[in-house]
């Protein structure tokens, strides 16, 4: 699945650690390429991705493809935000329900234009800052 | 005959500044409250020094220089202990699991005589800064933290849902908080004490939407001891105590969100807590006179009340409006002040709340007393009420 990027002219507030593992989502997203793990034995996808499953403990699992689309179960505006953040604050965040049935937890793209609701449907984008990228929800289009 | 624990003594400093800045000329200690506090929960007590024979302290926070402060500590006070000397830690339910150890020790027979014990110490550190390392606790490091997720966020969201599924509005949230601040203002222990209004609450301003101000729990220090016995040795001191009737713990298997889509808001892991804890006691939500939640947010402790049973689901946030969970209402909640008021050292915070149902059952509240108080709940909890402790008290005159 691919999703929109949106180019941003700063460095990540606080990168993530990049494992050998996880190494392979990163790289993907970096290139708009949305996906997770999933189990070959259960047949489940888990996220964010794991090199051991969840449900079975199965240590097969494959990259596939997550959901694009989906819906906002809950949403915040962080305005006291930690040291590192507090230049972006305030800044919202969201609680996504894919199309697929994973459930995540994001930053979302907010304006002064968005009204955020519960339930309401949502896209997922790329947000690719100078040293590497986040996944985010944007109201749907 | 099965052993029983009691809860027969209890001490602690107000909630409130008790740290000082690096650059102070003189310090605050925390090993220097402490040990006044274990003299004086023992007395409170009415045993002996030479009685004791396990502590079990929670973790002090990063900022506390002295590093095993809970070995530290038994040299101050020259305690030998057959028992156990140990420090805990699991986030917001720190003091819980303190709490439930030190009855474990006692009904394993390594001790007659426990502490449940520690020092939080945090408030010189700029809140910007405690978030750094607080924004690590909850949710994935990586994949969340990375986002800007704080520890409060979550229960902002929950918030959000909550109000969006039961049309709870922002005033029946904010109920919550001026009626602990009422309680609070009862409380000589309280780290907020000046009474406020429903406009005072709403007019604050917004930390993590739709939570303002004072929805969201003040930072703060604190330090308190409580001393534990099997009930042989309580009922041998001749005075009143309270018995441990029920003890509940799970945890669903989810670290602050599950990615199989769940009922956020429902809290069912202090749901099926609770329900051992009942069991164990043999009681219903029906018979619990008063609870001393862990809710750091004014909707936490909406939440709570209706997952253990004390509130139908979804009325939570009408029963404080209309006054339900207040002194003298139906079932008051958090008679102490609660986290928003009386305060939230987290790693002690439940501790006080054990200290409050202490002070409860054993009819010592003065002006906060819930009248014929007989059964009393306390929950502790650690990520978005993905594991949680109850407890089932009782008071034995």
């Amino acid at each position: 699945m691919t999703l929109p990027v949106l180019t941003l002219d700063a460095a990540l507030a606080y990168p993530p650690r990049i494992s050998a593992f996880t190494k392979t989502f990163w790289d993907a997203l970096g290139e708009g390429r949305w996906t997770t793990t999933c189990c070959s034995a259960c047949g489940r996808q888990t996220f964010p991705p794991k090199p051991v499953c969840p449900h079975c403990w199965s240590a097969a699992v494959e990259w596939s493809a997550l959901s694009a689309h989906g819906s906002l179960y809950s949403w915040t505006r962080i305005h006291a935000a930690p040291a590192v953040f507090a230049a972006e604050s305030p800044y919202a965040c969201g609680i996504v329900d894919l199309d697929s049935g994973i459930r995540l937890a994001c930053r979302l793209v907010d304006g002064p234009d968005v009204v955020w609701q519960p339930d309401m449907r949502v896209e997922m984008v790329v947000l690719r800052y100078q040293d590497g990228p986040l996944f985010a929800a944007r109201p749907a289009a | 005959m099965t052993r029983r624990v009691a809860l027969i003594g209890t001490s602690a400093i107000p909630v409130g500044r008790h740290q000082t800045a690096d650059d102070a000329a003189l310090q605050t200690l925390e090993h220097e409250i402490m040990t006044r506090l274990v003299i004086e929960a023992v007395q409170d007590a009415g045993v002996d020094k030479k009685d004791i024979e396990s502590l079990v302290f929670t973790l002090p926070r990063p900022y506390t220089r002295q590093k095993y402060f809970h070995t530290f500590l038994m040299g101050q006070l020259r305690l030998s202990c057959r028992g156990n000397v140990m420090e805990v830690m699991g986030n917001g339910m720190t003091a819980a699991l303190a709490f439930d150890q030190a009855c474990n020790d006692i009904l394993l027979g390594r001790a007659n005589v426990a502490l449940a014990l520690g020092i939080n110490m945090e408030s010189a550190v700029p809140a910007a800064e405690h978030m750094m390392s607080s924004m690590r606790t909850t949710g994935d490091v990586d994949f969340h933290t990375s986002a800007g997720f704080t520890p409060i966020a979550w229960y902002a969201m929950d918030a959000t849902r909550y109000m969006h599924e039961h049309g709870a509005t922002r005033e029946q949230l904010g109920a919550v908080a001026v009626k602990n601040r009422f309680h609070a203002s009862l409380n000589p222990l309280a780290q907020f004490r000046k009474p406020m209004t429903l406009e005072d609450v709403v007019d604050q301003r917004p930390i993590v939407e739709p939570l303002g101000l004072y929805d969201v729990p003040p930072r703060g220090d604190g330090a308190a001891c409580l001393v534990l016995a099997s009930e042989e040795v309580a009922k041998s001191l001749g005075r009143p105590y309270v018995l441990v009737r029920g003890r509940g713990f799970h945890h669903d298997g989810s670290h602050q969100i599950s990615d199989v889509p769940n009922d956020m808001i429902a809290f069912d892991s202090v749901r099926e807590a609770s329900a051992t804890a009942y069991a164990q006691a043999g009681i219903g939500p029906a018979q619990i006179d008063l609870a001393e939640l862990y809710a750091p947010c004014t909707i936490v402790e909406i939440l709570v009340s209706e997952a253990i049973g004390l509130v139908p689901r979804g009325q939570g946030a009408r029963a404080a409006m209309d006054g339900e969970t207040r002194l003298g209402g139906r079932i008051p909640i958090s008679t102490s002040g609660g986290l928003t008021s009386r305060g939230h050292p987290a790693y002690v915070t439940s501790l006080y709340n054990y200290v409050e149902l202490a002070d409860q059952l054993r009819g010592r509240a003065g002006a906060r007393q819930v009248r014929g108080a007989r059964f009393g709940l306390a929950t502790g909890e650690l990520g978005n009420y993905n594991a949680a402790m109850v407890h089932v008290l009782e008071a034995m005159q």
